[in-house]
């Protein structure tokens, strides 16, 4: 699929994106570097940053068109990955089966890519649709492709990962011209449902004692049990404020993840490593780049030649933002403890590569922008 | 977009997600200023707190030596393994009780007991799980280190007294300040903490804040579980001072032993230096091995030792030459006939008083051991006359046995330097009581309280005290154990905050004697009654050592009335005595509870302190001819 790079290519390749995506990972190298310096997760995340730019060329310079038509194909592959998981070809790390290891490739994370071909099978659905308000069949077909990978990853169990599918499709479905009293409908539902289901689940017993403390922990974490759920939280917020307006100055050896306070200093917490390290100017700095990276992919999609192709682009944004509230939030202390990574900032090849592979995707449609 | 923008308000729609993201994302950015600008100092010092430790570095406790520079107690290096809270403060660790009852050959349930009590604490406070650690403890410490990050080897100096049971009383023992005491008036402010060791009893009470020494620290940084990372500081401990005692370890053994040897083998001998007050032995039996209050304490069977202390019938706890209260019996006759011949009640010229073999008090005849007449005043003495001193107490009247009381300080604590003494009970405190009970203050117990009975108890050192003073011819001493505390140097650059000055030397604060009045002749008079009671054929002329002159007095003091005073309820034996007779230079009394006769029971106990002395002095007795020549 790889196509010739001609000369209109290299013109309409959308340089600042590709800038503003490798420096925030660069950024998040640094990062993982200062969370823990004396182990070898920055080095492996610089191969990991190689491989995903290589995946990223690739994507960007095929026609996302043609993998389009594949779309079917690919989450087909997906599900079976997926399906694979779960058999004892799966790798249990911290009480999830999340990992795949294969021959040959290595292990690595399926949730994490199978985003892209559920992306793209939605985008190949919604994107045919004539003009007119969404019926509810669409709904529904849309909800049943939403349903396998969710639904196979809640059998990992990894409720985290399955919520970040979740924006996706509503994303999709706001854009495919769902009627706006739906939309109310759905608000009102979610303002009643969430409280009532979560009262409801404490009740029952459904959500566990864990998950519970890891809730209140952030509605109140200083009168939380400081050695429970909650210690997570708290060595977050501390370290985050400690790193104040400019950063910690002085012994790097006394770092919240050097002295193992802060845990997964790497993956989960590497906003609090920043913030520790960069202080509010940093973060700050590292959000903005995250603005314009977003403003970006936006555009692309107000661009986008075709209504797939806008799909993809904007599943693709709604995914990472609501990645980088969930993860940030987390980090700052008022949403619970859910393991999501940080967009190209938290170590883990399988992140940085499918998150490369999906920024591939919106190059790849904002070049053919002006081809019909 | 083209196709079918208008319609459907993609635009719009898209901008919507546009805006979204961009208010998620000020979200982020507000927390955040509340996080590090607003509130950054503050998590920046709980994040210093968590990672900043001060291990304290114990101090040792001035070493208490003899008069002769003996070592009576110490500090000795002993390895614990500590428990620290922090690694487990998360995890249950009931599923270690087992690993660590056998890694350290502890009682399991001993285990549970320590984890619960740790769990209970501060996370950053350390519990001693075994004391006196061996070889075996730290080795198995060490190779888990991995695996029980919580279990640590510390060394720690702890109190050892080599002597054990023998001078327990005067020493008393050292632990932790109870979290009662640290909050009293006396322990509030100090700046002790809870854990720290402070005395308890004895010496080691009494002269707790220059025994003591100062704890430093390291402050050092620590990961999340406690292990240490890296030094950043150190402040070092002051030692405690030396303290140079009065005791003369020899003749303390030989009080030991003397009370070992004894029928009952409970009582007390205290010597002492009538000439300044220094206390040179003080033995109590029964007594305590302190060295199970400083090691036991942490272990099931030292705490059932100590419960068994406390609950022991003979309180071997319990120091009876400064807090037991028993009658005098006739050595009640020495500051009796002083006050007499101060009040003139007799004078050396007449001192004699109807013995009559006993006294009539209304339709009650009580008798004195034998008929002497009317006896001069050594006599009396020498023979422990009952009668004379019946009729005596009647001349002086009550008011005349409270004068005195007062005067002997019967009525207050000798003022030794120990702690807990008890006071005397003597006519003057039960005077207004009985007056109360009964309406008056009848004779018989005038006749009764002449010869240190019914309303009289006191204590051995009050009656040491007294009648040393008569050998001293009216000087009495404070009795006390300090000679000198020993200077310390400072620890630390002055211009440090940490600076520790250092103490100065110093020695017993000699309050003044007080003054017995009397006459030369009426103390020569009172001091030859006594000296006949070895030495002219009284009731201890048993224990007479040729060349050194004893004076005494004998007592036997009634504990039952009379055909119940046997077994348990014999009399005690006392003997209270100073010699040389004319130029003393040692005070020795003795009390053996419940054993009979002063002068065959309590007289030789004292004797063999004598011979300890004079052995110690490289005393020869003088050859027989001398003796002979000299009478």
């Amino acid at each position: 699929m790889v196509a010739i790079i001609e000369k209109r290519d290299l013109r309409d390749f959308d340089w600042l994106t590709t800038f503003l995506a490798v420096a925030i990972a660069c950024f998040g190298i640094w990062q993982i570097h200062n969370a823990l310096p004396t182990e070898s997760y920055w080095t492996k995340q610089i191969i990991g940053l190689c491989i995903a730019l290589v995946a990223f060329l690739v994507i960007a310079f095929s026609d996302y068109r043609r993998i389009i038509e594949l779309a079917p194909f690919f989450y087909g592959f997906g599900l079976l990955l997926l399906a694979l998981v779960i058999t004892p070809l799966g790798v249990e790390v911290n009480g999830q089966q999340a990992w795949l290891k294969l021959p040959v490739v290595g292990q690595f994370q399926p949730s994490e890519f199978v985003k892209i071909p559920t992306v793209l099978m939605l985008a190949k659905y919604f994107g045919g649709r004539k003009s007119g308000s969404l019926s509810i069949r669409e709904i529904v077909v849309g909800g049943l492709i939403m349903a396998g990978p969710i639904g196979l990853i809640m059998l990992e169990p990894d409720a985290g990962q399955a919520l970040t599918y979740f924006p996706i499709f509503a994303a999709v479905l706001f854009l495919s011209a769902i009627q706006i009293r739906y939309v109310v409908l759905v608000m009102v539902a979610a303002a009643v449902f969430i409280p009532t289901s979560y009262i409801v689940g404490v009740k029952t017993g459904a959500i566990k004692r864990y998950q519970q403390e890891r809730i209140s922990a952030v509605i109140d974490p200083e009168s939380v049990d400081p050695k429970g759920y909650g210690y997570h939280t708290m060595q977050s917020i501390i370290t985050v404020g400690k790193g104040g307006l400019t950063g910690i100055k002085g012994d790097p050896e006394t770092s919240q993840s050097v002295l193992k306070f802060l845990p997964e200093p790497h993956t989960d917490f590497i906003f609090a490593v920043t913030a520790e390290n960069t202080g509010f100017i940093g973060c700050v700095s590292l959000l903005i780049a995250y603005a314009l990276l977003l403003s970006r992919l936006i555009a692309g999609a107000r661009s986008a030649s075709e209504r797939p192709g806008m799909l993809v682009i904007m599943s693709i944004a709604t995914a990472m933002v609501f990645q980088i509230f969930i993860n940030v939030g987390m980090a700052l202390g008022f949403l619970p403890v859910i393991g999501v990574p940080l967009p190209l900032m938290s170590a883990g090849l399988s992140a940085i590569l499918s998150t490369f592979i999906a920024i591939g995707f919106v190059v790849s449609v904002k070049m053919r922008r002006f081809v019909n | 977009m083209k196709l079918n923008e208008q319609s459907q308000n993609l635009g719009v729609r898209i901008g919507t997600i546009h805006i979204i993201a961009f208010i998620l994302l000020a979200i982020l950015g507000v927390r955040l200023y509340y996080l590090q600008v607003v509130k950054g100092e503050y998590y920046s010092e709980r994040a210093e707190n968590q990672r900043i430790r001060h291990i304290p570095i114990p101090a040792p406790r001035g070493v208490i030596f003899d008069r002769n520079g003996k070592i009576l107690v110490d500090s000795r290096p002993t390895w614990n393994v500590v428990l620290s809270n922090e690694p487990i403060k998360k995890i249950d660790v009931s599923s270690r009780v087992d690993d660590y009852a056998k890694g350290l050959n502890l009682d399991p349930s001993f285990v549970v007991e320590r984890l619960d009590l740790i769990k209970k604490q501060n996370e950053f406070e350390t519990l001693v799980l075994k004391e006196n650690a061996t070889i075996q403890d730290i080795a198995w410490v060490e190779s888990h280190s991995l695996e029980f990050p919580e279990l640590r080897v510390e060394n720690q100096p702890q109190r050892f007294y080599p002597h054990g049971t023998q001078l327990a009383h005067v020493l008393g023992y050292v632990g932790e300040i109870s979290p009662k005491q640290l909050e009293s008036d006396d322990w509030k402010d100090k700046g002790l903490k809870p854990g720290d060791i402070i005395g308890k009893g004895g010496l080691e009470q009494y002269y707790d804040v220059f025994l003591r020494g100062k704890p430093g620290y390291r402050k050092v940084i620590v990961d999340s579980r406690g292990r240490v990372q890296s030094e950043i500081g150190v402040v070092p401990a002051q030692a405690g001072q030396d303290m140079v005692s009065t005791i003369d370890l020899d003749l303390q053994l030989a009080a030991e032993e003397q009370l070992a040897n004894s029928s009952t083998k409970r009582g007390t001998i205290i010597a002492m230096d009538p000439n300044n007050g220094e206390i040179l032995a003080m033995a109590s039996l029964p007594s305590f091995d302190p060295n199970i209050f400083v090691q036991g304490s942490k272990t099931p069977e030292g705490r059932k030792q100590i419960a068994a202390y406390w609950q022991d019938e003979k309180r071997p706890l319990y120091n009876r030459a400064i807090q037991g209260r028993y009658p005098p019996g006739s050595t009640w006759k020495i500051p009796e006939s002083v006050g007499a011949l101060q009040q003139g009640v007799i004078t050396v010229k007449d001192s004699k008083v109807l013995c009559g073999g006993g006294i009539t008090i209304g339709n009650k005849f009580t008798r004195c051991m034998g008929s002497h007449g009317a006896p001069p005043l050594d006599f009396a003495i020498t023979h422990s006359c009952d009668g004379y001193y019946y009729h005596l107490a009647l001349k002086m009247k009550i008011e005349g046995l409270i004068k005195m009381v007062e005067t002997f300080d019967y009525d207050k604590r000798t003022g030794i330097d120990l702690p807990n003494e008890k006071v005397s009970q003597t006519p003057k405190s039960w005077k207004p009581i009985i007056e109360k009970r009964e309406g008056r203050w009848s004779d018989i117990r005038t006749v009764y309280a002449s010869v240190g009975q019914d309303t009289v108890v006191v204590t051995p050192i009050a009656m040491l005290r007294a009648v040393a003073s008569v050998g001293m011819k009216g000087r009495m001493y404070t009795p006390h154990f300090l000679k000198e505390f020993r200077a310390i140097g400072p620890v630390g650059d002055e211009s440090d905050s940490t600076f520790i000055p250092g103490r100065d030397a110093f020695g017993f604060l000699h309050p003044e004697p007080k003054i017995i009045e009397m006459t030369p002749e009426q103390n020569d008079l009172v001091v030859k009654g006594m000296w006949g009671v070895v030495n002219g054929g009284g009731t201890a002329g048993s224990i007479r050592i040729p060349g050194f002159d004893i004076a005494d007095k004998t007592g036997t003091a009634q504990v039952a009335s009379l055909g119940k005073d046997v077994g348990g309820n014999k009399d005690h034996a006392w003997f209270v005595s100073f010699a040389p007779a004319f130029k003393p230079e040692i005070a020795v009394i003795a009390l053996i509870e419940n054993s009979g006769f002063g002068g065959a029971n309590a007289a030789p106990a004292a004797k063999g302190i004598y011979e300890a002395y004079l052995t110690k002095k490289g005393f020869v007795p003088p050859a027989e001819t001398d003796l002979v020549a000299k009478q």
